[in-house]
């Protein structure tokens, strides 16, 4: 009973965040084009380098996409942190407080409501790609699960976005804070492979970079379909940021909850 | 528990308030409320007084740092859940998502509030009737006046039916018409469904015209509770200004004024003093102005002001003497 109410209260919410999105689309667009920009531009460019050694024979398009892919989700995850913002600044929030729904799901709404648009622009971008001349080895099953790890990451980052906003209850910090999004999509194994990477200290920094781990899940995937390894360090990093900013997301709901 | 017993009588009670945010001087100081079901009460105060920090508190919004709070017996701490049922809540500053139109917002709380789809729509349709929000409930709030949202506000806060219903400075901002049909509307809500009205408000005038009882609140204390005629009855001061027509001769009608009201003063042009009874007073000062051949140019016979008031009740007699008084 009382998580059938907690569901339909979240639906709620959830559907309201959508609609509202749907209806300001241009806080999300600009995010889809420049994934798909990343796509056409550098397979266009660079795909040629695909043929090298190092690439071990994945195609530069399954190399590239993940890139595209988490871009993507990072940008919608920060959507969710946006629309947060949003309501803290126009006071909706308050009002909603005054509701007698569950703190956890007024919370989670726009982290939700993020996670669907993240899923329906990363089916976006993989139906690109196939048209793009994507071949899928692992079959459908594992564009599926391309399409989950995504999620995944995004909702990490929906948890830090979401943190960030309800503790600063201002959209400009909130908007900066999504800049570690750079060092984390650059400092990795973005364009080639670890072995082409001359720089040391990149090495390194791509070494530790949780994202070189999803990158490297999603094109195994992609290039070849399920290989326990890659699979099993993205999902490791994938649930390491999770509950890293969900608590974090948790911690912050409650203190800014109460005191506010 | 005994208190227990006693708050469950009252539609709003609380005992001890007390809210220091921060490093600040305390914005609440003590507060005690015991507001009776189906009364309209007004928590009179200027800026900056703590009226809105004490209406947070009473509607969840906000952690006393002392103190505890019921509505209709539930505790404000303990039972949030439950005082955020029974409660409708209009704050000073609206809250509304301008993305929504002011049907879906309306519908949306309805459903928070655990109402059916059907049961929301029906709600939603009553409410458009008696706000009067027909013109406009089809359409974005992006694009509603100022005065249009306060009535969607209000709507929202009014959406479960509240048994009491908590206004922040509802009319603050409205031109005058707008502010008269919204006391009308509060006294209709009032009248149709017994609900408990606590509202807080800057204007002496309003409270006057809208309450059953007032409490006055000065940086964070409550000097006085009462009705408004009581209030008014407590003051017995009107304020009488005049201005001669010749500014040389102010010194003649000071002194004319001094006669009957040693503390009068000459300030900004005029010649003012405060009296029991305007009226009487006035038509003596204008009668001996005529006799001493003094031509006025103006004359001014007002009730107390709020300022006045708070003069009168926070100034120089002191705040304890009224303070105890005015329990
Ligand atoms: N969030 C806050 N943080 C720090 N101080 C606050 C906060 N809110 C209010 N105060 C302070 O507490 C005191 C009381 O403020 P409050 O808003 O309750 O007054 P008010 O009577 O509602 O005034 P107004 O008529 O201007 O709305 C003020 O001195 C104010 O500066
Ligand atoms: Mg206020």
């Amino acid at each position: 009973m009382r998580v059938l109410q907690f569901v339909q209260e979240l639906w709620l919410l959830t559907a309201r965040s959508l609609k509202v999105a749907v209806r300001e689309p241009w806080a999300v667009l600009p995010n889809v084009v420049i994934s798909l920009f990343f796509l056409f531009v550098y397979d266009a460019g660079l795909g040629a380098i695909g043929q090298l050694h190092a690439f071990a024979g994945v195609p530069y398009l399954a190399f590239i996409l993940p890139v595209a892919l988490v871009s993507g989700s990072v940008g919608g995850a920060g959507a969710a942190g946006q629309a947060l913002v949003r309501d803290l600044e126009s006071r909706y929030f308050t009002k909603l407080r005054l509701t007698p729904v569950s703190r956890t799901a007024l919370v989670m709404a726009p982290m939700v409501s993020g996670m669907i648009q993240l899923v329906a622009q990363t089916i976006l971008i993989l139906l690109v790609a196939l048209w793009l001349g994507l071949k899928l080895p692992g079959g459908p099953l594992a564009a599926v699960a391309v399409v989950l790890l995504a999620a995944g990451w995004g909702l990490g980052f929906a948890g830090y976005a979401v943190a960030i906003a309800l503790r600063s209850q201002s959209g400009r910090t909130a908007q900066a804070a999504t800049f570690v999004f750079f060092p984390l999509l650059f400092l990795s194994d973005t364009f080639v492979p670890l072995a082409l990477i001359r720089a040391g200290w990149l090495r390194i920094a791509a070494e530790v970079n949780p994202t070189t781990y999803v990158f490297d899940a999603m094109r195994a995937l992609l290039a070849h379909g399920f290989e326990t390894g890659p699979l099993l360090r993205g999902l490791a990093a994938i649930l390491a940021l999770a509950f890293l900013t969900l608590g974090l997301a948790v911690h912050a709901a409650q203190r800014s909850l109460r005191e506010a | 528990m005994a208190h227990l017993d006693t708050s469950e009588g009252f539609a709003v009670m609380a005992a001890g308030l007390r809210k220091r945010y921060a490093s600040d001087p305390e914005a609440l100081r003590g507060v005690d409320f015991a507001v009776r079901p189906g009364e309209i009460y007004g928590l009179l105060g200027p800026n900056g007084a703590g009226k809105s920090t004490a209406l947070q508190i009473l509607t969840t919004l906000l952690l006393p740092s002392a103190g505890s709070a019921q509505i209709f017996g539930e505790d404000v701490l303990a039972a949030q859940r439950a005082v955020r049922r029974i409660i409708g809540v209009v704050l000073q500053e609206t809250g509304v998502d301008p993305l929504l139109t002011g049907w879906e917002a309306l519908e949306l709380q309805a459903r928070l509030f655990g109402a059916s789809r059907t049961a929301a729509r029906r709600r939603v349709h009553e409410l458009v009737e008696l706000l009067s929000l027909q013109d406009f409930a089809r359409r974005r709030i992006a694009g509603y006046s100022g005065g249009m949202r306060r009535r969607l506000d209000l709507a929202l806060g009014l959406v479960h039916a509240p048994r009491v219903l908590f206004l922040d400075e509802p009319t603050t901002g409205l031109d005058p018409l707008s502010r008269r049909s919204l006391w009308d509307l509060v006294r209709r809500v009032r009248r149709e469904s017994a609900t408990t009205i606590f509202l807080t408000t800057q204007y002496l005038e309003e409270a006057d015209s809208l309450c059953d009882r007032v409490a006055i609140l000065q940086a964070g204390v409550l000097v006085a509770e009462d009705s408004p005629s009581g209030l008014k009855r407590r003051m017995r001061r009107d304020l009488i200004e005049l201005e001669p027509q010749d500014p040389r001769l102010a010194d003649r009608l000071l002194a004319i004024a001094r006669q009957r009201q040693p503390e009068a003063m000459w300030d900004r042009q005029v010649v003012r003093l405060a009296v029991a009874d305007g009226a009487a007073a006035a038509e003596d000062l204008l009668a001996a102005a005529r006799e001493a051949g003094i031509r006025l140019s103006g004359l001014r016979v007002a009730p107390p002001s709020l300022d006045d008031v708070f003069l009168e009740l926070t100034g120089a007699p002191g705040p304890d003497r009224l303070a105890g008084s005015g329990s």
